[in-house]
């Protein structure tokens, strides 16, 4: 205690600046920015229908970088939410055509199957994961990335890279592009998701478990937290917003793509990392990731409205992931353990 | 027992080790080649020669960092983008094909160094974590590479390009052959026999130990990253001058392949282990394994979903073997 | 019979890491209403007994008894279900969470899946104001200083309701005021009937709480002794396996001029407050004080691994410009640091690199280009014959050795080029103690062939037997400067507590 005293009229104020920086303000403020200057230049962004683009894209993003900042928070990475979204499509999409063929007449109960039998496997694809990285100690780097080229593989044979269709109207239009009271349906959802994860993080044992054992494993399990479990948990739940984000996608499209999904995997992680999830573990905040995916969006908006080549577009998620990183540095200097 | 384990672990990365990281290899070529007579005609094992050795090179690279305890996800695109901005440079000079020659090697390597140092100074100055930083710059040559030439190939290369780094053969090996194995061996050198190389496997061993103990960590660091991305390059080149043309799209999935075949010949994640033996052998295994399978008419998307399963296996048996040797 | 009676009861316990028996064949109980003190030095064995008892380490043999139950595998979560509640040194708090987040931790209070926030709140509250420490609940761990984390490690043991209580070096860090708290405190617990099983190396504390104390050595229980009829020089004897005597050499004491001189030295995370001290040719100047007061800091912040805010050092008399490793060991610095694990050893290499890792800008090692293998391997077998490093094998890696040779591969980095000053950081932590004599003749030999050497440790005995000098930290600053006579056990812990300051005269 005494040994901070002499510095602590100095910290009063940085420490107010460092906390409105550290806590999302700038991510806020960058948002103001963009959405003002963009705006201005293409008046078009105020449009009813790019606004409702914009928060679209946003749910569907902060959804599966929801999932993604749980595992991060644990210390890992999931490299695999990319082709899982891939999967779960292709899978909605079989299982609910050839359910239909089957039994026409009973288009909600198909739907309703489908989508919990893609759900499912979204979530077991991520407990593999888990139980490899928890109970083997592997990589979850290289673990997720094997996982990818495994599922990957798995996903273009059975369709050999064509478009599935034959899904109901009532799933492609009944959730991909309609609305609940005045709101898309998919942003509905992905509120559901993001207020899901914040109450998970911020009311249960589970969110606080995930915290701890990604900031000291061993004193969590030292305190008598199912360490192994929280693990296998917080990967399962990657796997699952993953699957959410390909049925939303897929019910959008119309159809189920096996190459849906390439670059959530960047995505996910550049969200989570402007939102201000430590690449080391123990912290972030659904809240402020939510922030991150807004900001990822907007900027791809606006240069969508500026007509940037879309190819282009992946060297500036880039280039926001160092920056931010850089700037998670600026930050990390006085949070050392001991 | 015990014996038998210390003994393995004295005579690491020798020869016995190389021995045993490439007899699945035999059995698995055996196998392609009693269902295939096909995998054993002499023209496929030049096939399999030449495809081991580009990517036993970008391996080699791959291995470099990940002895470091880092890695470089960024490979694949850092081939690609030195493919088409080498191409493009040597456009430049369509009427001196011997200087376009030059101009295509050096810029290749320019871009090299360039793409290294600039995962160096993220790596190894800033002290980000090297997963993020080359998934970053993954991205950022994804989108250069690809806008660079709208995704078209660049061609119209002059014939001399091909006489000398495709077609030429010093004593009956082919030239892209000879020059891999150049730089196998003075990787093998620097790895092995110079302070620089030293200062790597301590560094990835454990970087604050190197730091006390007076090792310049983020200068060797950034070496490393260089010389990855420079060895990339080269490949770039050489695979460029047998395509015809600067591909965009020619690095594809290598950061995977290369990180599975170095984690299948012995290097660690973790870092410290690790050498351009373990770069050949799994080299050798995975070009093995995809050309046996081609051979075998086994579907691609089914190879690259045998290629992810193997690398899990190999983990699982890995940290196993580790797991009884040390209690045993 | 006596079964029943027993709290805890192990039996025949072994366990081994690598190459390492840790525990060999251990016998241990606890009565209810007992303290039962576990004695011995660091790498004794009294860390992976805890772990034992509270389920993180699985024994590789042996029987495991509570309450008379045969207990076939503990884990943490089952220890704890019955009632088994730990303190221990390395604390088992979560960095990134508040005080009140960690000591619900694993046991937070819910309804319908949900946390009671409100009702932890205040069930916190009333039980920190009831042991009566001072602990802001919602600061983050790892804002604490290191006694208030101290605090909430006890707190948190504490709020289990154990019937078997185990306190690993709890008064570390702690204040007088609040190790005496805690003493009332266990006080309490026995006359509750817990059983308690602490770990200490006071005698204070041992005099003042023991009923039984089982001394360990090498893995290896020596003797289980009454806490009331053993004396101080007994217990030692015993946790030493020889007289005191014959542990540590005589060193003789010729001071030349001075190599090292620290002034005012301030560490940028206020660690270290305007240090100043000096050690001369051919002497060793001791540096002591509790766990967390800075001592280890110092040596640090000379070798350059961690910044400095203010103050200069001189190196035989010049001032050194830049700090980093690299720059001091060239002017002939060496700092061994007290955490082999982490900047001591490159663990996957071998042992011949790491004994060469800083000497490698030699030209006669290879200077920066290649390397020169020979000389290399016949320095190093050198250096390690006069170490004592067996089996001598150049090429195994730091894994396949034991704690003492481990320790050693890190001293040579010393050997391998001219050093003439030497920072000792914990030299002899977690190591046998056949090794840690032969430490001490390096320290006397070096001292006597006119090398400076700085001893930091929290061994006190190593301090008073070693040093000629003492100086003794406090919360960052020197406080007192101890030579000749009053070099006393009673001086040096004095100072530990910030009292009795001499003006440190350097």
């Amino acid at each position: 205690m005494s040994l901070a005293e002499p510095s602590l009229p100095r910290r009063a104020f940085t420490t107010r600046l460092n906390g409105f920086l550290a806590n999302g303000g700038i991510v806020l403020l960058l948002i103001l920015l963009i959405a003002v200057v963009t705006a201005i230049i293409q008046p078009r962004f105020l449009n009813q229908q790019n606004i409702l683009n914009v928060l679209r894209n946003t749910a569907i993003l902060s959804i599966i970088s929801m999932g993604q900042m749980l595992v991060m928070i644990v210390g890992g990475f999931d490299l695999s939410v990319g082709v899982i979204v891939a999967f779960a499509s292709i899978e909605t999409a079989l299982v609910m055509s050839a359910l239909l063929q089957w039994m026409p007449e009973m288009q909600f109960l198909a739907v309703v199957l489908a989508v919990a039998i893609a759900l499912a496997s979204g979530a077991a694809i991520g407990m593999v994961n888990g139980v490899l990285v928890a109970r083997l100690s592997l990589s979850p780097f290289m673990v997720t990335l094997a996982m990818s080229s495994v599922i990957a593989g798995a996903t273009f044979y059975v369709t050999k890279g064509i478009p599935v269709y034959g899904m109901p109207e009532f799933f492609t239009h009944g959730v991909g592009r309609s609305f609940l009271l005045g709101v898309p349906t998919v942003v509905v959802v992905g509120l559901l998701v993001v207020l899901t994860t914040i109450a998970v993080q911020r009311l249960t044992r589970f969110g606080r478990h995930v915290y701890a054992v990604g900031s000291n494993p061993v004193a969590s399990r030292q305190s008598g937290i199912p360490v192994d479990a929280v693990l296998v948990a917080t990967y399962a739940i990657s796997g699952l917003t993953a699957a959410i984000t390909g049925i939303l996608l897929t019910a959008r499209i119309g159809s189920g793509q096996s190459t849906l999904g390439g670059t959530f995997v960047l995505e996910s992680i550049a969200a989570a990392v402007v939102g201000g999830v430590s690449l080391l573990g123990g912290s972030g905040r659904a809240e402020r990731v939510l922030l991150g995916a807004l900001f990822l969006s907007l900027v791809s908006n606006s240069m969508n409205l500026m007509r940037i080549d879309s190819k282009f577009q992946t060297l500036v998620l880039g280039a926001v992931l160092l920056a931010a990183l850089c700037f998670e540095l600026l930050l990390r200097g006085r949070r050392k353990y001991g | 027992m015990a014996e038998a384990v210390i003994t393995r672990q004295g005579l690491r990365w020798t020869h016995i080790d190389f021995l045993q990281r490439i007899l699945p290899t035999l059995l698995m070529f055996a196998g392609f080649a009693f269902y295939e007579p096909a995998v054993a005609s002499t023209s496929n094992l030049w096939n399999i020669a030449l495809q081991t050795s580009y990517l036993a090179l970008f391996t080699l690279g791959q291995v470099v960092v990940l002895l470091t305890a880092g890695l470089d996800l960024s490979i694949g695109l850092t081939v690609s983008y030195a493919s088409v901005v080498s191409a493009l440079a040597m456009m430049q000079f369509s009427d001196e094909p011997g200087l376009a020659v030059l101009v295509f090697i050096a810029t290749s390597v320019g871009v090299g160094v360039l793409i290294g140092g600039f995962n160096g100074f993220f790596v190894a100055v800033l002290d980000i974590n090297p997963f993020v930083v080359t998934l970053a710059s993954f991205n950022i040559l994804l989108a250069l590479s690809s806008t660079i030439t709208d995704g078209f190939p660049v061609s119209g290369f002059p014939p001399l390009l091909g006489s000398a780094l495709v077609n030429s053969a010093v004593a009956g090996i082919p030239i892209p052959i000879v020059i891999i194995g150049v730089l196998f061996a003075a990787t093998a050198v620097l790895l092995n026999r110079s302070v620089f190389g030293r200062s790597l496997y301590l560094i990835g061993s454990n970087r604050r130990m190197a730091f006390a103990a007076g090792i310049n960590v983020r200068l060797h660091l950034l070496g490393a990253y260089i010389l990855c991305s420079s060895l990339a390059a080269v490949g770039a080149a050489l695979l460029t001058a047998r395509a015809g043309s600067g591909e965009p799209n020619i690095g594809g999935s290598l950061a995977l392949e290369t990180i599975a075949a170095a984690v299948i010949g012995g290097a660690r994640l973790r870092g410290g282990e690790g050498g351009v033996l373990s770069a050949l052998a799994g080299a050798l295994f995975v070009t093995v394994l995809s050309n046996g399978m081609n051979l075998a008419r086994i579907d691609g998307y089914v190879q690259q979903l045998c290629i992810g399963a193997i690398i899990v296996l190999s983990l699982i048996a890995d940290r196993l073997s580790h797991r009884t040797s040390r209690t045993s | 019979m006596t079964h029943a009676s027993k709290l805890l009861e192990l039996s025949r316990i072994s366990k081994r890491y690598g190459p390492l028996l840790a525990l060999d064949d251990v016998d241990f109980d606890v009565m209810p209403g007992e303290v039962h003190v576990l004695f011995g030095e660091n790498g004794a064995g009294k860390s992976t007994m805890i772990n034992v008892i509270t389920g993180n380490v699985g024994p590789d043999g042996g029987s495991y008894r509570l309450l008379g139950n045969e207990v076939r595998t503990m884990t943490p979560q089952e220890a704890r279900r019955r009632g088994i509640a730990a303190v221990f040194q390395e604390f088992s708090l979560v960095p990134d969470l508040t005080v009140l987040e960690n000591l619900f931790l694993g046991r937070e209070r819910r309804i319908a899946g949900l946390l009671k926030r409100a009702e932890m709140r205040r069930e916190a509250d009333a039980f920190i104001a009831k042991l009566g420490f001072n602990l802001p609940l919602d600061r983050l761990v790892v804002d604490l200083p290191r006694a208030q984390r101290q605090l909430l490690e006890v707190a948190k043991a504490l709020f289990e309701e154990a019937r078997i209580l185990i306190l690993d070096e709890p008064t570390a860090s702690l204040t007088d005021t609040d190790a005496d708290r805690l003493f009332d405190l266990l006080f309490e617990m026995k006359r509750d009937g817990v059983g308690i099983v602490y770990v200490s190396h006071r005698m204070r504390e041992i005099r003042l709480l023991a009923d039984r104390v089982t001394v360990l050595r090498g893995g290896r229980k020596v003797a289980t002794v009454a806490g009331a009829d053993v004396s101080e020089a007994q217990l030692v004897e015993m946790m030493v396996g020889r007289p005191v005597g014959d542990l540590y050499p005589a060193i003789a004491h010729k001071p030349g001029k001075p190599l090292l001189e620290i002034e005012k030295l301030s560490s940028v995370d206020g660690r270290v407050r305007d240090v100043s001290l000096a050690v001369r040719e051919g002497e060793i100047v001791g540096l002591a004080g509790l766990v967390g007061c800075g001592k280890g800091e110092i040596g640090r912040l000379v070798f350059g691994l961690d910044p400095i805010s203010g103050g200069s050092v001189r190196v035989k008399g010049k001032p050194v410009a830049r700090f980093s490793p690299r720059a001091l060991l060239r002017r002939g610095v060496c700092y061994f640091p007290a955490d082999r694990a982490t900047d001591g050893l490159a663990p996957n290499r071998p042992i011949r690199e790491n004994a060469s890792a800083a000497a490698l800008d030699l030209k006669r090692f290879g200077g920066g280009g290649w390397l020169r293998r020979r000389a290399e391997n016949s320095k190093v077998r050198e250096v390690f014959e006069r170490l004592g490093v067996r089996p001598l094998r150049l090429e195994q890696t730091v894994l396949q050795f034991s704690g003492g040779n481990r320790q050693k591969v890190m001293l040579a980095r010393g050997l391998m080029r001219e050093i003439q000053i030497f920072l000792f950081d914990e030299p002899t932590v977690g190591i046998d103690v056949g090794a840690k004599a032969e430490i001490y003749q390096l320290m006397r030999d070096l001292a006597e062939g006119g090398a400076a050497i700085l001893l930091i440790s929290s061994e006190l005995p190593e301090i008073l037997n070693l040093s000629h000098r003492i100086y003794v930290m406090h919360e960052g600053e020197i406080v007192t400067h101890l030579e000749g006579e009053q070099r006393t056990e009673a001086q040096v812990l004095s100072g530990f507590f910030g009292k009795n300051r001499t003006k440190a005269a350097a």
